[in-house]
C-alpha cells in the first residue's frame, strides 16, 4: 500500500491564521499510513507546480493529499500544472481548508481546526481504501451512418466525408433531397431549392467516402459509441455495417388540415406543400391569394410554432405578386415570426412589396366562404377591431411540420428519447445534437421545425460531433465523458454477491446496467461505455454488490467513521 | 470541543456542481459559519445511499445534509429525480424508527449561491440543535 | 483509418462566449489547434452573467462552467484573456494575427483573491469578480483609484503593479472564426423610452443582474430607487430593436428573455402584476411557445399586444407611466408601472469597431455575414442553442474545403 505525501497549504496565512497546520502536520505524521507532511507557503504560484512535483518525485510519494483552497479556483491551475510536470493526477486528491474551512469559521479557530484534522483524515481514509476502475479500449469503428438523405442529412454525410470518414447514407426514398426537390424557390434568396442541395447531392455522388442507399430502412441497431452493430434492410436485401456514429436526419412529415377551413372539400384550399407542387410545374394563376398561419399549430394539440411557415408565406404571397401583376396577397396571422436579421428584413421586403397582413386571435379564427371553390374570407382583424371580407381565388393554409410516423420506433431502436411530441430530444440546449446515448446524433426537423439553411447547419454540427467521437482508433470509455476532470470512474458488479434483482437497471441514467444470464443466474453487468458514474445503482443495491472502486462503500465507510473524531 | 457545537454534528454529502458551489461562494464572501458539519463530495446525489445516511447517524453524526442540483437540472440525466424520492422515503423511514425524519435535510438545487447555502446550513445547524439528544444506543455504537 | 492525410490547422477565435467556445471544443475535438481570444477576464461571455437561463429556468453559469473548464483542460486550445486582435492580414495562404493582451493592475496568475487589497484600499476600488467567475480574482477599478499603491505592498504575493503594458504576440493561423456575440446599445437616442431618466426603468440586462440570486439583493425582486417590493412590472418589447432609427433587426432572444424574467418575478413574488408589451411574440425554438403560454395558476404573467409610445416618471414621484394603444381593446391607455423593464437593445459586438481593434467586413447592419466565418450573435441574431449550432456548423467549414 503506497504511503500518503501530504502538501498543506498555508497560502501566504489565509488559511494558516485560521487553521493550526503545526499541530494538524504533528498529528498527520503519527498516522503510519502517512509517508510525510510539507507546509509550503503556496502551492498555485509560477514555479510552484515544479516545486511540488520534484518533492512528490524526490520523496517517492505513491498517492498525494493536498490539502489547500476550494477545487472550483486555483486548485484547478495547480493540478493542471502539476500535469503538466508529469505528475499522475489520478493519484492526487485536495481537501478544501481554504473557501470550505478557514474561510467560513475564521471566529472559530479551534473548530476549524478541527474539522482540517477531521476532513483531512477523511480523505486520507478515501485514499487508502479507493480502487482503480478497469478501463476498456473500445476500437472505434472510422465509418459513420447517416440515416436521412434531406438537406441535414446530406450535409452531414457531406461533412463527415470532407473530413475523411467513410459514410453510409441511408434513405427510404429512392433518390436523396427529401422535400426540398419539389420547392422551386427558397427564402430568402429566392434559391431553387434543388440548387440549395445540389452540390451536395452532387458531392455524394462523386465523393468515394460516401455511399447512398436509396429504399433502405434501419431494421436493427446494437452496441454502443464507437461500434454500432447496424442492420439496414434494402432493396438487395439485409446487410450489416459496424459504425463509430449514428446521425440521424429522417426530417418529418406536414400536418394535412384535414376537416380545417374547408380543406379536403372546397377547391383552391390548398397547404403550402401543394402550392410549392403546383410553383413546379408553372405559374400559380390567380387574382388574390390569401394565406392562414398557424393551421393546427400553437393551440392545444399541438402548441408549437413550425418555425418556417410565416417565411414561407412571404415568400410565396410575393411570389404570386411577381408572377400575376395587380393580384393582391394577403398574410392572415397571429404573429409573424420572422426573428433576427436576415429574416426582418425579408418581412420589411414583403411589407414594401403591398404584401398585406392581418392579425387575427386564436379564439376567432377566419371562415371560408364557398361551397364548392374558395370565394373568399371572413376575417375579425383583431388590430383595427372590425370583421372583413377578403374575396379570394386561392387559400393557402400553413400547417406544421409533425413528427415522421416511423421516428418514435426508430428512437427506440437507438436508445434515445422523443419529446411529448415524437421529435427526437436533445440532452441539453448547449448540446443540441447530442443525445442521452453517446453516439447517437440528431439533426434537421426530425429534431425540431428548422429551415433548410438551419438543417443544413444542423447537419455540419452532427457531423463535427460525431468526428470528434470518432477522431481516435481507440478510445478508452473512462474518456466518454463531458464532466469536466473526467469520469469518476465505472460502476462495477460483484458477480458472487448480485442477485440480480434488477434495481441497477431500472435506476441508470444511461442504460447501462444489464441483466446477463450465467448458469441459472442473473447478474447485473454494467457497460462501461455507457456509464457515467453517477452512483445511481450503488445506491439502489440491495447488498452492497454494486460499487463504485474509486469511492467504495469500505471507503465511504470510513470517512464516516472518521468524521468527526475527536483531536488532542 | 465546546458545549455549544457538543450536540451538532451534521454530515454533508454534497454533489460536486449545484451542492458545492454555494459553498465555495459562501467561502469567498467569508460568511460566518459553525464548525459542525463535513463535507463528503460526490459525483451525484444519487450516489447517496441510505445505507450511508444510516451509518452517519450510527457513527455520531447528529444531523445528515444531502445537497444536489435542481430536479431537472443534473448533469447525469435526472438521475437526481429517483434519488430525491428515495431519500423522501428515508425520512419517513427515519421517523419511524425514532431518529427523526427532521435530522435529514434535503437541499436540492436550494443551495447554489453563497447566501443560500450559509442560510441552509446555518438554519439547519439551529434546528438539529434544539432537537433532543439521540438515544444512548446510537451514539454507543460509535469506536471513537 | 481516415483516408485523407490529416493536415492540422490552426484556427484563431475571436470571442470567448457560447459559440466561441463550442467552435473551440468542437475544433480541438476533432484534432486541431485553437487560439481562443476574449476580451474580458475569463471565458463565458453574456450568457454566463445571467441569472436564469431559459428555458431551463436553471442557472446560467453551470453548464457554461462545464464548457469553460473543458477549454482550459484542452491541450489544443489556447485561451488569450483581456486580449483583442489588433491585426489581421492574410498571409502564406491563411492569416497573420497580432493578439494585444492588455495587463491588468492585479495579475490573475499572481492572484491568491485573499482580499487584502480590498481592505487596504482607502477609496474601495479593489473589489472580487463577479460571482461564479472561475478563478476568482481581484480588479482594480483604474478610474477611481487614487494611485495611492496601498494595495500593492499588502499584496502577500506582488500581484499588483501599476505599470504592466500592453503585450503583444504574433500568431500565424489557417483560418479565423468571429463569434464575438452582442453588447447592448443606449437607448438614451430614443428618448420615448425614458431609459436614464429614472432608476426604475431599465434594460433588461440591468434588471438581470439586479434581479440576480448572487447580486446585492440576494434574489429579492425589488425597486431600484427605493428597495421597495414593487406592485407591477412592465416589460417593453422591441425598445430600440425593429425601430429604423436605432436597430433594424430583430434581436430575436428578447421575447424570450422577457418571458423568461416576467415568470421568474411571479415565482418568486406571486403578488407581483407583470406585463408583457409586445408587437409579435417570437417564440420560434424548442419548446418556446409552450413556455410562453405556461400559467401559474391562472395568476400569470398578462400578455398585452403593444408597442408604447411614451414612458415616463410619474411627476408625484410613486411610479412610471407607460403610455401605449392596447390593440386588441383598440384604445389607448396609460398605465402605471413601479418597473419598466426595456427589451431589445442588442446589436452584434463587432458592428462599432473598438480603437485597436481590426474588425471583419460588416453588412449593413452590422453583421458579420458569411463572407467570413462567423456564428453566433455576431452573425445573426440567435439563441444559446442556436449560437452552438452555428459554431459547430463555422468549425466544420473552418477546417474542410468545399468542394
Amino acid at each position: 500500500m503506497a504511503r500518503i505525501g501530504i502538501l498543506l497549504c498555508n497560502c501566504f496565512g489565509e488559511i494558516g491564521r485560521t487553521v493550526d497546520l503545526k499541530s494538524i502536520k504533528a498529528r498527520l505524521e503519527a498516522d503510519p499510513a502517512v509517508d510525510s507532511v510539507t507546509i509550503v507557503e503556496s502551492l498555485c504560484l509560477p514555479g510552484d507546480a515544479a516545486g511540488a512535483h520534484s518533492l512528490i518525485r524526490e520523496r517517492g510519494m505513491g498517492k498525494v493529499l493536498i490539502g489547500a483552497c476550494s477545487p472550483y479556483g486555483k486548485m484547478e491551475f495547480v493540478k493542471l500544472g502539476l500535469a503538466k510536470e508529469g505528475t499522475d493526477v489520478r493519484t492526487v486528491r485536495t481537501v478544501d481548508l481554504r473557501e470550505g474551512c478557514a474561510w467560513v469559521h475564521g471566529k472559530d479557530p479551534e473548530g476549524a481546526t478541527h474539522k482540517a484534522a477531521n476532513q483531512l483524515d477523511m480523505e486520507i481514509a478515501l485514499l487508502q481504501n479507493m480502487r482503480d476502475s478497469k478501463d476498456i479500449g473500445i476500437r472505434v469503428q472510422q465509418e459513420a451512418l447517416v440515416i436521412g438523405a434531406g438537406p441535414a442529412g446530406l450535409s452531414a454525410a457531406c461533412g463527415l466525408a470532407r473530413l475523411g470518414f467513410k459514410t453510409h447514407l441511408v434513405d427510404r426514398g429512392s433518390a436523396p433531397g427529401g422535400l426540398l426537390n419539389v420547392v422551386t424557390r427558397t427564402y430568402p434568396t429566392d434559391e431553387p431549392g434543388p440548387e440549395k442541395i445540389g452540390s451536395l447531392i452532387k458531392e455524394t455522388g462523386k465523393n468515394p467516402l460516401i455511399r447512398f442507399y436509396g429504399k433502405t430502412k434501419v431494421s436493427a441497431v446494437k452496441g454502443y459509441a464507437g461500434d454500432f452493430k447496424v442492420s439496414l434492410a434494402g432493396p438487395v436485401g439485409n446487410t450489416t455495417l459496424r459504425v463509430g456514429a449514428v446521425v440521424l436526419a429522417t426530417g418529418a412529415r406536414i400536418l394535412f388540415p384535414q376537416g380545417l377551413f374547408g380543406y379536403g372539400k372546397v377547391k383552391n384550399v390548398i397547404t403550402q406543400m401543394e402550392m410549392e407542387r403546383r410553383f413546379a410545374t408553372g405559374a400559380i394563376g390567380c387574382k388574390t391569394a390569401v394565406f392562414v398561419q398557424c393551421v393546427g399549430a400553437r393551440n392545444a394539440e399541438r402548441p408549437y410554432c413550425s418555425t418556417i411557415c410565416c417565411p414561407l408565406s412571404l415568400k410565396n404571397a410575393m411570389r404570386v405578386m411577381d408572377e400575376n401583376p395587380g393580384a393582391k396577397s394577403y398574410v392572415l396571422h397571429r404573429d409573424i415570426m420572422t426573428p433576427g436579421s436576415v429574416l426582418e428584413a425579408y418581412y420589411r421586403r414583403a411589407l414594401q412589396k403591398g404584401v398585406q397582413f392581418i392579425r387575427f386571435d386564436a379564439d376567432r379564427p377566419p371562415e371560408v366562404r364557398g361551397q364548392d371553390q374558395v370565394s373568399g374570407v371572413e376575417i375579425f382583424d383583431t388590430i383595427s377591431g372590425v370583421s372583413r371580407s377578403i374575396e379570394t381565388d386561392l387559400l393557402v393554409l400553413s400547417t406544421p411540420f409533425i413528427p415522421d410516423p416511423e421516428a418514435t420506433a426508430l428512437a427506440r431502436m437507438l436508445n434515445i428519447p422523443v419529446d411529448k411530441y415524437g421529435f427526437y430530444a436533445e440532452v441539453y440546449p448547449i448540446h443540441p445534437m447530442e443525445t442521452r446515448n453517446d453516439g447517437i446524433f440528431i439533426c434537421g426537423t426530425a429534431r425540431w421545425p428548422v429551415s433548410s439553411d438551419q438543417a443544413i447547419a444542423q447537419g455540419e454540427a452532427a457531423a463535427i460531433k460525431a468526428a470528434a467521437l470518432m477522431g481516435n482508433d481507440t478510445v478508452s470509455a473512462l474518456t466518454m465523458s463531458r464532466v469536466p476532470g473526467g469520469k469518476l470512474g465505472h460502476a462495477f458488479a460483484d458477480a458472487a454477491a448480485c442477485t440480480g434483482c434488477g434495481n441497477c437497471v431500472a435506476v441508470c441514467p444511461y442504460e447501462a446496467c444489464r441483466l446477463q444470464r450465467t448458469g441459472n443466474r442473473s447478474v447485473s453487468r454494467v457497460i462501461k461505455v455507457r456509464c457515467k458514474a453517477c452512483g445511481s445503482c450503488v445506491s439502489v443495491c440491495p447488498n452492497g454488490a454494486m460499487q463504485m472502486p474509486e469511492q467504495n462503500y469500505r471507503a465511504v465507510g470510513e470517512m464516516i467513521r472518521r468524521a468527526f473524531r475527536e483531536v488532542r | 470541543m465546546s458545549a455549544e457545537r457538543g450536540n451538532v454534528k451534521i454530515l454533508v454529502f454534497a454533489c460536486r456542481w449545484c451542492g458545492l458551489i454555494g459553498a465555495d461562494a459562501a467561502g469567498r464572501k467569508r460568511i460566518e459559519l459553525p464548525a459542525s458539519y463535513r463535507v463528503i463530495p460526490v459525483d451525484c446525489a444519487g450516489y447517496v445511499e441510505p445505507d450511508a445516511v444510516i451509518r452517519a447517524f450510527a457513527s455520531g453524526a447528529t444531523g445528515v445534509a444531502v445537497l444536489g442540483c435542481h430536479v431537472g437540472g443534473c448533469r447525469f440525466n435526472d438521475a437526481n429525480h429517483p434519488a430525491l424520492k428515495r431519500l423522501e422515503l428515508l425520512k419517513t423511514l427515519l421517523d419511524t424508527t425514532g431518529i427523526g425524519g427532521n435530522r435529514l435535510l434535503l437541499g436540492f438545487g436550494t443551495a447554489h449561491e453563497s447566501h443560500q447555502y450559509a442560510e441552509m446550513i446555518l438554519a439547519f445547524h439551529k434546528q438539529v440543535e434544539g432537537l433532543p439528544s439521540m438515544a444512548s444506543w446510537m451514539t454507543s455504537v460509535a469506536s471513537d | 483509418m481516415q483516408t485523407a492525410e490529416k493536415k492540422i490547422r490552426t484556427v484563431l477565435v475571436v470571442g470567448g462566449g457560447v459559440a466561441g467556445m463550442s467552435a473551440a471544443l468542437d475544433l480541438a475535438g476533432s484534432g486541431h489547434r485553437v487560439h481562443l481570444v476574449e476580451s474580458g477576464y475569463d471565458l463565458g461571455g453574456q450568457v454566463a452573467k445571467l441569472d436564469k437561463f431559459y428555458p431551463t429556468d436553471h442557472c446560467a453559469f453551470c453548464p457554461l462552467w462545464t464548457e469553460i473548464r473543458r477549454c482550459k483542460e484542452s491541450p489544443s486550445i489556447t485561451i488569450h484573456t483581456l486580449s483583442r486582435v489588433e491585426a489581421l492580414e492574410k498571409s502564406n495562404g491563411g492569416f497573420r494575427a497580432v493578439i494585444a493582451k492588455s495587463a491588468p493592475v492585479i495579475d490573475p496568475e499572481l492572484c491568491i483573491c485573499c482580499g487584502r487589497c480590498e481592505t487596504a484600499c482607502p477609496k474601495g476600488v479593489a473589489h472580487p469578480i463577479w460571482e461564479h467567475a472561475y478563478p476568482p480574482v481581484y480588479l482594480i477599478d483604474r478610474n477611481r483609484c487614487g494611485d495611492c499603491r496601498t494595495c500593492v505592498d499588502a499584496c502577500p504575493t506582488k500581484a499588483i503593479g501599476f505599470e504592466r503594458q500592453e503585450q503583444k504576440s504574433e500568431l500565424a493561423v489557417d483560418e479565423v472564426i468571429w463569434s464575438a456575440g452582442f453588447t447592448e446599445v443606449s437607448l438614451a437616442p430614443l428618448k420615448e423610452y425614458g431609459w436614464g431618466t429614472h432608476p426604475d426603468i431599465l434594460t433588461s440586462l440591468e434588471f438581470e443582474a439586479w434581479k440576480a440570486e448572487s447580486g446585492e439583493n440576494k434574489g429579492a425582486i425589488l425597486r431600484r430607487s427605493n428597495r421597495a417590493v414593487p406592485r407591477s412590472i412592465a416589460f417593453i418589447q422591441c425598445a430600440g430593436a425593429r425601430d429604423l432609427r436605432l436597430l433594424p433587426h430583430c434581436s430575436a432572444v428578447c421575447c424570450m428573455h422577457a418571458l423568461k424574467q416576467a415568470q421568474w418575478v411571479k415565482r418568486r413574488n406571486p403578488d407581483i402584476h407583470c406585463v408583457i408589451l409586445y408587437t409579435d411574440l417570437r417564440t420560434v425554438g424548442r419548446d418556446y411557445y409552450e413556455y410562453a403560454m405556461r400559467e401559474f395558476g391562472g395568476n400569470g404573467v398578462r400578455l398585452v399586444r403593444g408597442r408604447p409610445s411614451l414612458i415616463y416618471p410619474l411627476p408625484g414621484g410613486d411610479g412610471i407611466a407607460v403610455k401605449f394603444e392596447d390593440t386588441s381593446t383598440q384604445k389607448r391607455e396609460i398605465w402605471k408601472f413601479d418597473m419598466v423593464i426595456l427589451n431589445g437593445n442588442l446589436k452584434p459586438t463587432l458592428s462599432s469597431q473598438a480603437a485597436g481593434e481590426v474588425i471583419p467586413e460588416l453588412d449593413g447592419e452590422g453583421f458579420v455575414r458569411r463572407t467570413a466565418m462567423s456564428c453566433g450573435f455576431v452573425m445573426e441574431p440567435s439563441d444559446v442553442t442556436e449560437s452552438a449550432i452555428q459554431a459547430s456548423s463555422a468549425a466544420l467549414r473552418s477546417i474542410t474545403d468545399k468542394n
